[in-house]
């Protein structure tokens, strides 16, 4: 092809114009970093060691919960699963842990993550008994390829594959839920960091592994074509895969496999990269891969993949490479996920005692880690342990607008605009200029004449228009809140004055209704009569009697005769209430309109509160629904303002 | 003299049916296109805050951005929006840009409200006292703050009577960590 051409060209031009080699890939800018990887090449892989404690952390996430297995003081087998998502999670985005080795739960505490934040998380320690004993075929598997995209979902989730080439993000996730979506799967072997080797490795002694595991997901997935990447310094690796494709090959006729030669440049082994560099299609941004028809993973996620569907073993292991020039001996090992970096980093024999923080990643994309016990996770790829750092330190010159930066992004931003305005505090201007599709590759610092530290620039302005984002919604959500609010005490206000304009238009007509004697009343009337005739009459004989005692002065009543006449006359009295109950017709009109105002106020309660709680069990029914009917209310009340607006002004008409 | 009195008179005409037809045409236009509201209390509204907690005297966001736009109050007054807000305002507004009183709850993370629920005698002044119903509970009840809502408008601290509301920056963990912005020493600062 026109590349050999292009390469002879380009050689003897690279010598007085070294950029010339970006014409050589399909993809804008990169760098050429010294690649420092035949350091851990060198030598063999080396056999696993099992160390002194195991340090697993648990990924929490607010709002998902995690179903423990394992207690304090339990014994562990090899593969035994420690811990998954709770069931009662809707999207699991955790995946569960399995014991790299057996041994005893020794604690479950806080310890320091591999991350660049120092932050600590709840780890299960463990310690090994040394002797390994492993449960066979955890995850129930027959060992034959999955029949629907569903069952392989399953088992790379219950084996806790995550993607292996640095991300992280769970690999089940990643997959499509149905066949024939994806046209092409990507065997991800471009390792374009300095120093690393463990997929070049991995490449070398597992090709036949990555390559079962890649045709499992495309048999499963409906997918007809496999292409590998790999980069020309890496000319056993090409050698191997090549191999194992053409014994594959033979099995599988009706799919077809390319090993594919790219030239080295960092950062080739970028997905969008690698995908511009072997399709020639560019993902848009704010999409994924999946979204164009591309599949892409790691070869080591692939060898885990194929481990997982055939003999049922979980993740727990990963080949990971100790190199830098801090070392004696650089070299890959198969760690045990867990081991802390210092006990892998002192197998390397340093030059000189650590006391530096170790690097996790490359030198181009790796941090400084907290503290040197950390422990490897899966995404954990390398372990660079570079000598102590002179003490002149570095000293950043002011940005000369050279354009070095925006030749080199690998993603065609302006660096330099973007670190201006980051520099600025002018965040909103930031994410214009598409701050959100840097991929922190670290191109843009390693070509700047002026040292500038341009990622963590990025990495600090995505962080803050995140924050202001998570601010702006929030804002939103306490103002809907704060509305609805005073909604809701206008509408309370205005029942209750409905309430008691009500009572009041109650008695009124109660009262007016009381005044008119009518035929239900006729038996009440006939009592009061009765009441009034035997007053009448008791009167009559008081006078009587006061006469008698006139006239014929009877001998003093006794105190006990006069108590007993009170009584009778109590008694007397009751008796006439019980049968006249209503001697006052206004007082008997005030309770029945008391009575009939309440009715209705309890009666307006209930249909109120029926409303409420009609609305209650729809806002449960989804925060969309919810925000509707937020909305809804919002509106309402709006409207009904309007209105009592309208309604002033008709009633005070503007002088 | 006729020929003159008719060019007049059709000037006149002319300019009397122009005026007639330009004042329906904006006699139909402040009706049809007749904007609710004021747009710029609105806009105004947009950049507040919206803790709705009161510090600038008026009883929430919008009621202070109602007074801006009609320009009867201070551009200075919102404190948790600082002096990033206050420029914001003056900018929309025209006003003049004067200094935020109080600078020091400046990029100071945001708080929430936390109960001492063991302390808490469910005397529901703190409920009554939330802009935005944060405050769960009943009389005689514990109260909890809901985290998610609580704008940290410390209006529900003062008025509790046990003293068992106190303000407190959400611990930092790996979802909300931010990369720290870099410091960099130029070649003059350095010397």
């Amino acid at each position: 092809m026109s590349s050999i051409f292009m390469q002879a060209f380009v050689r003897p031009l690279s010598i007085i114009y070294p950029m010339a080699k970006r014409w050589l890939h399909r993809f804008h800018g990169g760098v050429f970093p010294k690649t420092y990887k035949s350091l851990s090449l060198k030598h063999p892989i080396r056999s696993t060691v099992i160390p002194e404690k195991l340090i697993l952390p648990v990924k929490q996430l607010t709002g998902q919960k995690i179903a423990w297995h394992v207690a304090i003081g339990d014994t562990v087998q090899k593969n035994q699963c420690l811990i998954s998502a709770a069931k009662e999670n809707k999207k699991g985005i955790i995946v569960p842990i399995h014991a790299p080795t057996s041994g005893v739960i020794h604690a479950i505490e806080m310890m320091s993550l591999p991350h660049p934040s120092g932050l600590s998380a709840l780890s299960i320690i463990i310690k090994p008994d040394l002797k390994d004993t492993a449960l066979n075929n955890v995850l129930n598997v027959s060992g034959k390829v999955p029949e629907t995209p569903q069952q392989l979902k399953d088992i790379l989730l219950n084996a806790g594959i995550v993607g292996l080439g640095g991300a992280g993000f769970p690999t089940f996730a990643k997959l499509p839920n149905q066949t024939g979506i994806i046209n092409t799967l990507i065997i991800n072997g471009a390792e374009c960091e300095p120093f690393i080797t463990c997929d070049n490795l991995l490449m070398q002694t597992q090709a036949q592994d990555i390559l079962n595991g890649a045709i499992m997901v495309a048999q499963t997935l409906g997918i007809p074509s496999i292409i590998c990447g790999i980069e020309e310094n890496k000319p056993t690796a090409i050698q191997a895969m090549n191999a194992a494709a053409a014994t594959l090959l033979k099995n599988t006729p009706n799919l077809s496999i390319t090993i594919q030669t790219l030239p080295a440049v960092y950062p080739m082994g970028g997905e969008k990269q690698l995908i511009k560099e072997l399709t020639g299609i560019e993902v848009p941004a704010k999409t994924h891969a999946i979204d164009s028809g591309l599949l892409v993973f790691n070869v080591a996620t692939f060898a885990a993949i194929f481990k997982a569907i055939t003999l049922g073993e979980p993740l727990t292991q990963r080949l990971v490479t100790i190199a830098g020039l801090g070392l004696k001996h650089s070299y890959n090992t198969n760690a045990l996920i867990g081991t802390p970096f210092l006990t892998l980093a002192k197998a390397g024999e340093p030059i000189h005692p650590i006391q530096t923080p170790l690097i996790m990643g490359g030198p181009m994309m790796g941090f400084q880690v907290a503290d040197n016990q950390v422990p490897v996770i899966k995404t954990t790829n390398c372990i660079l342990v570079q000598p102590p750092e002179p003490a002149t330190e570095t000293i950043v010159m002011p940005c000369i607008r050279c354009g070095e930066c925006m030749d080199a992004c690998p993603v065609n931003l302006l660096p330099q605009q973007m670190f201006w305005h980051s520099q600025a505090h002018e965040f909103e201007k930031v994410e214009k200029l598409n701050v959100f599709d840097c991929i922190e590759c670290g191109c843009c610092s390693y070509v700047c004449p002026s040292h500038i530290p341009l990622v963590q620039f990025y990495r600090h302005a995505k962080s803050e228009i995140k924050h202001i984002h998570a601010e702006q919604q929030a804002a939103e959500l306490a103002k809907q809140r704060h509305e609805f609010r005073l909604a809701r005490i206008e509408r309370e206000k205005q029942e209750r004055e409905a309430r008691i304009k009500a009572k009041k238009a109650a008695v009124k007509k109660q009262a007016s209704e009381a005044e008119k004697p009518s035929g239900a009343s006729s038996a009440k009337s006939a009592a009061i009569k009765a009441a009034a005739a035997r007053a009448a009459a008791k009167r009559a004989t008081q006078q009587g009697s006061e006469q008698n005692v006139n006239e014929i002065s009877p001998p003093p009543l006794s105190a006990r005769q006069k108590a007993i006449e009170t009584a009778k006359k109590q008694a007397a009295a009751k008796v006439g209430s019980k049968v006249a109950p209503n001697k006052d017709p206004r007082t008997s009109a005030k309770q029945a309109a008391k009575k009939a105002a309440a009715m209705a106020a309890a009666k307006r309660r209930t249909q109120t509160n029926h409303e409420n709680n009609s609305d209650a069990t729809s806002k449960i029914d989804s925060k969309q629904a919810m925000n509707d009917k937020r909305k809804q209310a919002m509106e309402t009340a709006k409207k009904r303002a309007a209105e009592r607006k309208a309604r002033k002004a008709e009633q005070e008409p503007p002088k | 003299m006729e020929e003159w009195f008719i060019s007049i008179t059709a000037a006149i005409l002319i300019f009397v049916g122009l005026a007639i037809v330009f004042g329906l045409l904006l006699g139909y236009a402040a009706v049809r296109f007749k904007v609710e509201g004021n747009p710029m209390a609105e806009q105004i509204d947009k950049i507040l805050p919206q803790t709705q907690c009161g510090q600038c005297t008026f009883p929430g966001c919008k009621p202070y951005a109602e007074a801006l736009a009609k320009g009867e109050t201070e551009v200075n007054l919102c404190i948790p929006g600082g002096t990033d807000t206050m420029i914001l305002i003056s900018e929309i507004t025209g006003l003049e840009p004067k200094e935020v009183e109080v600078t020091e709850a400046e990029h100071k993370p945001k708080e929430t409200a936390f109960i001492d629920e063991d302390v808490c005698i469910g005397c529901v002044l703190c409920i009554k006292a939330c802009p935005v119903d944060a405050i769960l509970g009943a009389t005689k009840l514990m109260h909890t703050v809901i985290q998610s809502e609580c704008t940290g408008c410390d209006k529900c601290a003062p008025v509790c009577p046990v003293d068992c509301i106190d303000m407190r920056a959400p611990p930092v963990s790996l979802e909300n960590w931010q990369w720290p912005e870099p410091t960099i020493k130029s070649e003059g600062e350095a010397k």
